[in-house]
């Protein structure tokens, strides 16, 4: 793992290329990289990937509260793609600790980040301390708030290992939710059932729900937490000036 | 080594609430003296010396923790948790770790 890679600038070289050259980059860079794919939508990244390198590394988190339909098409996909998915599970201690002591739906009255910290974070980030490189399916039309700013290729430095580099590349950051189910129905790409009952962000069954015409996607995600804006994000059009 | 701490102004020219969180718990554990300066990253001032540094550094939060070591090799931390632990060799709680990192990161296309 290099200790110093000029990302602004392979960023920067990257801005305007499609989804499957950033990945051709990605996958040509690194040999320990892998695919995080959530059951959603970034199927389309498993399906480029698995067409740019056979057997590529594919990880998926297995909160426990996954809806029937997700489990489904995550097994759809590993059957379809010739790729090597991995499913992660939460520390079981972990878990059984929360559940002891709060319930089975302290989000409802806590908010969420200590439910997603046990049953997402961690297993995340024992997974991407054994990585050189990640790939994510993140969007800057996902939340103009907190996204309109993401490169396609980042390091991360909230789960790097000590004095190294995580690369972090999102390749879709550019492509818009049409673009993206563009290619899925021109490909016949398959998708998670949930999409078509009018699911558009999907994550845990007890925090995801169907939104209406017109809403954000981001209003299908812990709909019950006041609506408040990252504060500890930096406002780059600033930076860059 | 050479620990810098970069804060923020927000643009409507109110501290940063993480960035306040941060200082005090430096300030109670006693470990605000390993920090050797503390920058103001003003978003209202994008040549503020923070902000400058967070363009140089590609970090896109704050609060951050610049560490240079003697030999001149420069880490950046975005997470406190992370940096107490590597850097100052402080015990945290995994639990506090995975919060922290779930309430700065935006994770949820996972």
């Amino acid at each position: 793992m290099s200790t110093h890679i000029p990302l602004t600038d392979i960023n920067a070289e990257l801005q305007s290329a499609t989804p499957q050259a950033i990945l051709r980059h990605a996958l040509q860079e690194h040999d320990n990289i892998a695919i995080s794919f959530s059951g959603a939508e970034d199927v389309v990244l498993v399906h480029m990937a698995a067409e740019i390198r056979p057997g590529v590394k594919v990880f998926c988190l297995d909160t426990g509260r996954l809806h029937a339909e997700t489990y489904a098409f995550i097994e759809t996909v590993r059957k379809r793609y010739d790729i090597q998915l991995e499913i992660l599970f939460p520390d079981a201690a972990q878990v059984q600790k929360l559940v002891s002591e709060k319930g089975l739906f302290s989000f409802y009255e806590d908010q969420h980040q200590e439910c997603c910290g046990i049953r997402k974070v961690g297993p995340l980030r024992k997974k991407l301390l054994t990585l050189d490189a990640w790939v994510t399916g993140q969007r800057k039309d996902q939340s103009p708030g907190t996204r309109a700013d993401i490169p396609v290729v980042q390091a991360d430095k909230a789960f790097s290992r000590p004095g190294e580099t995580l690369t972090k590349y999102n390749p879709l950051a550019n492509w818009s939710s049409q673009q993206v189910w563009d290619y899925i129905r021109a490909l016949d790409v398959p998708f998670n059932p949930l999409h078509s009952k009018g699911f558009v962000s999907i994550g845990c069954e007890p925090c995801t729900r169907a939104i209406l015409p017109g809403e954000h996607e981001r209003a299908g995600r812990w709909w019950w937490e006041e609506s408040t804006k990252k504060e500890c994000g930096l406002h780059s059009t600033n930076i860059d000036k | 080594m050479k620990i810098t701490l970069v804060k923020k102004i927000l643009a409507d020219g109110s501290p940063c609430k993480k960035c306040a969180d941060v200082l005090d718990k430096l300030e109670n554990s006693g470990q605000i003296s390993r920090i050797d300066e503390i920058v103001i990253a003003d978003e209202r001032n994008p040549d503020s010396t923070g902000m400058q540094l967070a363009k140089t550094l590609e970090v896109d939060r704050a609060p951050f923790f610049i560490v240079e070591d003697d030999a001149g090799n420069t880490e950046v931390y975005t997470v406190y948790m992370k940096f107490v632990k590597e850097v100052l060799d402080q015990k945290t709680e995994e639990s506090d770790e995975l919060q922290e990192i779930m309430s700065n990161e935006d994770l949820d296309f996972l």
